[in-house]
């Protein structure tokens, strides 16, 4: 009797695991079909799965070369990385300080650093494109990295708090008997405990920036600098009658590399479950 | 933030190239502006159902996912894409998907014999919930992945004891996970929260505010306002009131989280 429920919850689970699997790539799966369809083909209801691949390299170059993504994507790329590891570095301290340092007003601190989240990023576009003229940086890829930064802080700040907040003070307190100083302890003790934090703390800043294009769009003019999502802002303002096989494609060449990254990843999240488990 | 807030109180003529001094007339303007206030209705309805539905979402599928079955940890990484998807892509997405014409989701109603499907982004009834149903498809993820990372940490023998004791696992998750977890869902509420409260680009993807104001959310309001318009004042001092309100929102919901902290 029970082996029997056993299994008949088992098959329940497998079944939910596959509708969700279901729910959660069939419209991306439509939009990897959209994107091999010729600009008439489109109307067809049920699209047929038959792939030509003719059409399927002319939406793709189309895309690619005659749009420029290839440098967009290089060149969000490079924003991305810079921006992740400067955040990384400056938030993780941060992170530590205010988690283990009981100064005070450090909880207020640490909400005003969130507030700032509050800040539609369409109400500071606009301060933010003058501060950048001021600096001399407007239409750089530096003048994209200093707001990019600031945005991703509270988000990353916030997220490692939380998880230096799980780690007993017990730990800090050996490392400080052992003779090591602030620094140490977080960079030799308290740093490998914290990498799952680090790893998810890094991939949300990167999916945020990969996504931003309100502030992207003031700051940046010139062609060559365009990001990725600026790019795909275009495509609706541009065109009245979206052209539906065009911004599929656009859609997945926007979404592989993130899809890449995240999956190139997931082996570090994975080890790095398993390294704080240990303890 | 200090120069927005200065700006909000003055008012940029474009043919003058000049900005004129309007002291609070750009607030007051807008208490007195009926759009202002059906978008803080759509904004108010829109953060409040897809907050709850995600956050309920998302838990049980962490919890769900902490099962261990073969091949979850596939599903999990499908599971994640909607999140990383450019927002303004999910808005045309769906936009395909959800076409009268030639959409899937219309034809796929169809097969059950429902004739008149609802037009789901023309039709004023329709176009918030189709909104807010995007929102959840996109974002229950960012709740479960927070929740998850936390479930994951948490120390396995805990559990091992307490199913050693005889508890159900209905009563394990009310009286060991959730507890455990508690911090990392209400982290990632208050996230995905003020994320939705300013919810911009979905809108700019999948609605453009309308049909009429229907889908118009404060902050798009805001951006019309900048971007189309060109009143950078009255955006400014719209985003101030939506700032002031969010803060409001935050410090109540601050009170509430050291309370659920001592449980």
């Amino acid at each position: 009797m029970t082996t029997l429920s056993r299994v008949a919850s088992r098959s329940v689970s497998y079944v939910t695991l596959v509708v969700i699997a279901i729910v959660g790539i069939f419209p991306i799966g439509y939009l990897f079909l959209l994107s091999t369809k010729r600009r008439i083909d489109i109307g067809e209801v049920p699209p047929s799965l038959k792939i030509e691949w003719s059409v399927v390299v002319e939406n793709y170059k189309e895309v690619l070369f005659d749009r420029s993504y290839v440098s967009s994507t290089i060149n969000t790329l490079i924003i991305t990385s810079i921006v992740v590891v400067l955040s990384l570095v400056i938030g993780t301290p941060a992170a530590y300080s205010l988690s283990r340092l009981k100064v005070k007003g450090s909880e207020r601190i640490s909400t005003t650093i969130l507030s700032l989240r509050f800040m539609p990023p369409v109400a500071v576009a606009v301060p933010i494109l003058l501060s950048m003229r001021f600096l001399h940086v407007a239409n750089t890829r530096i003048g994209l990295i200093i707001p990019y930064v600031a945005f991703s802080l509270p988000l990353v700040i916030w997220i490692l708090i939380g998880f230096f907040d799980e780690i007993p003070t017990e730990i800090d307190e050996a490392a400080e008997i052992d003779g090591a100083n602030k620094w140490r302890t977080l960079l030799q003790v308290l740093l490998p405990l914290v990498r799952p934090g680090i790893v998810v703390a890094g991939i949300f800043a990167a999916i945020f920036i990969w996504n931003e294009f309100l502030i992207g769009m003031y700051v940046i003019d010139s062609e060559a600098l365009k990001t990725v999502p600026i790019a795909d802002a275009g495509l609706i303002s541009a065109q009245r009658p979206i052209d539906w096989n065009v911004a599929a494609t656009v859609g997945v060449v926007t979404l592989i590399p993130l899809l890449i990254g995240s999956m190139a990843i997931q082996k570090h999240i994975v080890q790095g479950i398993t390294a704080g488990a240990v303890k | 933030m200090l120069y927005s807030l200065g700006i909000s109180f003055f008012e940029f003529d474009r043919v003058a190239g000049k900005w004129n001094f309007l002291g609070l007339g750009n607030y007051k303007e807008i208490l007195s502006d009926k759009v202002f206030w059906s978008s803080i209705l759509v904004t108010g309805v829109m953060v409040g159902v897809a907050l709850i539905v995600e956050v309920v979402a998302g838990v049980s599928l962490a919890i769900f996912f902490g099962q261990k079955l073969k091949g979850s940890k596939f599903v999990r990484a499908i599971l994640i894409t909607p999140m990383i998807l450019n927002p303004v892509v999910v808005g045309l997405m769906w936009r395909a998907l959800l076409n009268p014409q030639w959409g899937l989701i219309n034809w796929f109603i169809g097969l059950f014999g429902i004739d008149n499907p609802p037009i789901w982004l023309a039709d004023p009834k329709w176009t918030l919930w189709t909104l807010i149903f995007v929102d959840i498809w996109q974002w229950t993820p960012f709740i479960f992945v927070v929740v998850f990372a936390r479930y994951q940490a948490l120390p396995m023998d805990v559990f091992e004891s307490a199913r050693v004791d005889g508890a159900s696992p209905l009563k394990i998750i009310r009286y060991i996970t959730l507890p455990l977890v508690s911090s990392a869902v209400v982290f990632a509420a208050i996230f995905r929260g003020i994320d939705s409260f300013r919810t911009f680009d979905l809108v700019y993807g999948l609605t453009f505010g309308g049909p009429g104001r229907s889908t118009t959310t404060l902050s798009f309001y805001s951006f019309e306002n900048g971007f189309v318009y060109y009143r950078y004042g009255f955006a400014s001092a719209l985003s101030y009131i939506m700032v002031i309100m969010a803060t409001i929102g935050f410090s109540v919901l601050l009170k509430w989280i050291p309370v659920r902290r001592n449980h």
